[in-house]
């Protein structure tokens, strides 16, 4: 084996063989599951029931039922109706907010004269409770409110207004794909969950390169190391060894990723099925089980019929071609840094100038996705330093022609080229120099020092 | 005489900085070559060049008749002053990697390492963390892992530094064996005790040049001034008196009755003229020419240099 690929195995089999590099990349997906799916099993499994209390002086909601104005009772009974989660009571009175405190209610929602037309009523708790609740208070309120003015200021009936009232929604077109819908902000979201990983990909894997060359020196191996080999090859290897270690983690993940998400989302396919019908049966009244049902169908059509609109093919070979070239260029840098300092603190001044262009184009990215036409996107999807995170939104969008892909590749190359080069540079002579607290300058220095 | 390295006219600059200034140096081959000087004169920076890990401005260097090239780093053993192991591996791994970056194959590198683990006896730290071992234990790998692949030359730049008296004596003496099979070495040290005990050759590097090199014998030969100590039995006056105007009297101390002193001879007498001249005057025990040390002599060289720049 060659010189370099004995320093690329040692470099990924000391790595691999770590402890924590075995929990990172067994733990990780189950960490990011176990978080995803706990989230929502508690949103689904939200147990606590809540007593509210509607105060309602002015009438808006309520009224008298049967003679002698026995007991109050919701102007519609089809709407606040008791659940497991949800137990109403109504009063005329006005209550002090205090009096909630040893009462028997949790919550308690005030409407007032001017709540007809404003819509505002103040809401009084001792629990906060979860937004399925608060969504099914606010629909009983609002809906109540809503017949109460259609029917009773506007003299309609409201099975007619219903009819009459009409949601807009845009389906989007791009004249150059008639046919289809474009979907193109959904895409930019998966675009940008790309751009993260590699984000997240350069970082850590950038610092550790910068961390192992620092542990090099500080070490003193690395004199013995480069009469073996030369400077660019040991940093090299470094870098190529780190990377290669960083594609197992992140093939790992890919692969463990999949497998839980196919068990999760089978075993979830079954109780959101549940889930979905405790949900809607609060909301809405009736026909629970068919919005469960349609709810299901818009899971398995609608969202995987966008996601084919994105070439996958071209995401795929886009992602593995910037993971690795923007590593590579960041990498260098990094390297370079481990090789200036002489200890781990002393890091921290040379970094700002090279993760600035990282949180940069991270916030590009994530502009992409409200706006995804900007011409700040075109510029740093070509841009060397932010490219490898930016084109990802631009490519997951599919507004880019093949000569933006092409020279954003171009450019790559290139940049990671020099900054491998500037990078090699100030490493071959950082290495070797101790107890001085290096400067810009004494880098520009070096770059330009011969061997 | 053979070479194992010719360096001829080597200059190299740091920017405005004088590492080296036209330093030529020959170490003849198969004998234990002492390169001196105080910190900072430039003794690391003719090292790394001969490693090739940096390159002189200019200058040439032959490497046993050849020009220096990049496949010589194979034939050339390092173990610098500042020197450490990757803390994470293992003993074994860990010079195997290392024989390995140096040219040999794994299984030929096996084997001797196997055989140097058992001649120093530390089979037992071959699966080891490096992190583990002692300062002691870590210095002894990095020895094994110098001189492993067998190089034909040997820099060792402070190897006793940090050394008990019993491993010291371990190196010591396996540098004259590897000496005697035939490798070149070449000592960097300020200690000049080991340079007395072991260098054939020597060359003293100040402030980027050589000011001085050769043969131990013959520097230290230069450097004698014809003085001699000489004990004996009698009183200081009657010797003084027999002393004469031709002999110059540098010390005297006296313990049990008996003289030590030091006398230095103008250069066309010798020792024989001063006996004759102070025998009947005292009883003479011994007589023995004082030859200046390594430690005498590098601390005059440096001194009178510095001076002479001054």
């Amino acid at each position: 084996m060659s010189k370099i690929g004995l320093i690329i195995k040692r470099e990924y089999t000391t790595r691999i063989r770590k402890k924590s590099f075995i929990i990172m990349t067994i733990l990780g997906p189950l960490l990011f599951a176990g978080l995803l799916f706990g989230t929502i099993w508690i949103t689904l499994n939200d147990q606590q029931s809540y007593t509210v209390l509607i105060s309602d002086p002015y009438g808006l909601i309520t009224e008298y039922q049967g003679e002698q104005d026995s007991t109050l009772v919701p102007r519609f009974p089809d709407l606040f109706r008791n659940n497991d989660q949800v137990i109403y009571g109504f009063t005329e009175k006005t209550q002090k907010p205090e009096g909630l405190k040893d009462g028997f209610y949790n919550i308690m929602i005030e409407l007032d004269e001017i709540t007809i037309n404003d819509g505002k009523c103040n809401m009084y708790f001792k629990n906060f409770p979860s937004d399925n609740i608060q969504r099914k208070l606010k629909n009983d309120v609002q809906e109540s409110l809503e017949r109460f003015r259609v029917i009773d200021s506007l003299k309609l009936d409201y099975e007619k207004y219903k009819r009459a009232k009409i949601d807009v929604s845009f389906a989007e077109i791009n004249i150059n794909k008639l046919g289809e819908e474009d979907h193109t902000q959904e895409r930019a979201v998966i675009g940008f969950v790309f751009a993260i990983l590699i984000y997240m990909f350069i970082f850590m894997y950038g610092v550790q390169v910068m961390r192992g060359v620092l542990e090099e020196k500080t070490n003193r191996i690395v004199e013995v190391m480069v009469s073996s080999v030369k400077p660019f090859q040991l940093m090299m290897g470094k870098v190529v060894g780190i990377g290669l270690v960083g594609l197992t983690q992140f093939l790992v993940w890919v692969i463990l990723s999949a497998v839980l998400a196919t068990i999760g989302l089978n075993y979830f396919e079954s109780h959101l099925v549940n889930g979905a019908a405790v949900l809607e049966n609060g909301a809405v009244v009736g026909n629970g089980m068919n919005q469960a049902a349609m709810a299901q169908s818009l899971m398995n059509n609608e969202a995987i019929n966008w996601i084919f609109l994105i070439n996958w093919p071209l995401m795929v070979g886009m992602f593995i071609f910037f993971f690795i070239g923007g590593f590579l260029l960041y990498a260098s840098l990094f390297a370079a840094i481990g090789a200036a300092v002489d200890s781990d603190s002393d890091t921290q001044q040379f970094m700002l100038p090279v993760t600035l262009p990282l949180v940069f184009s991270y916030i590009v990215s994530a502009m992409l996705i409200t706006n995804p036409e900007s011409p700040i996107g075109n510029f740093f999807s070509i841009f060397p330093l932010t490219s490898p995170i930016t084109i990802m939104v631009k490519t997951a969008i599919g507004n880019i022609s093949v000569w933006h892909l092409i020279s954003a590749m171009a450019a790559l190359v290139v940049a990671f080229l020099f900054f491998i080069w500037l990078g090699g540079k100030i490493y071959r002579v950082g290495i070797l120099s101790y107890g001085k607290k290096v400067s810009y300058k004494d880098l520009w220095k070096w770059i330009r020092q011969k061997n | 005489m053979k070479y194992a390295i010719q360096a001829e006219g080597i200059n190299k600059t740091y920017g405005k900085y004088q590492a080296l200034t036209n330093v030529s140096i020959d170490i003849p081959e198969g004998k234990i070559f002492g390169l001196l000087g105080p910190n900072g004169a430039g003794k690391t920076t003719f090292i790394r060049i001969l490693n090739q890990i940096i390159e002189p401005d200019n200058g040439l260097i032959k490497f046993y008749g050849n020009p220096l090239q990049r496949s010589h780093v194979e034939d050339i053993g390092y173990l610098p002053e500042e020197r450490g192991l990757y803390k994470k591996m293992k003993v074994g791994e860990q010079c195997v990697y290392l024989a390995q970056m140096k040219g040999m194959k794994e299984k030929e590198a096996l084997t001797e390492l196997k055989m140097w683990f058992e001649k120093f006896e530390i089979q037992a730290w071959w699966d080891k963390k490096v992190e583990d071992l002692s300062k002691g234990m870590a210095q002894k790998i990095q020895f094994i892992t110098t001189v492993v692949h067998k190089p034909k030359l040997l820099i060792l730049d402070e190897p006793f530094s940090g050394f008990d008296p019993i491993n010291s004596e371990l190196i010591h003496n396996e540098m004259l064996r590897l000496r005697d099979e035939g490798t070149t070495i070449v000592l960097s040290t300020h200690d000049m005790g080991s340079v007395e005990s072991l260098c054939d050759n020597i060359a003293l590097i100040n402030r980027s040049q050589v000011i001085l090199s050769g043969s131990v014998a013959e520097v230290r030969n230069s450097f004698r001034t014809k003085t001699y100590t000489l004990k004996f039995e009698g009183t200081l006056l009657e010797f003084t008196i027999a002393l004469g105007a031709r002999f110059e009297l540098m010390s005297n101390e006296l313990k049990n009755d008996i003289h030590t002193v030091t006398v230095r001879i103008k250069p066309q007498y010798k020792l024989n003229d001063l006996l004759t001249q102070v025998i009947p005057a005292v009883d003479i025990i011994s007589a023995e020419e004082k030859v200046p040390s390594m430690h005498d002599i590098f601390v005059q060289s440096v001194l009178s240099f510095n001076e002479a720049q001054a």
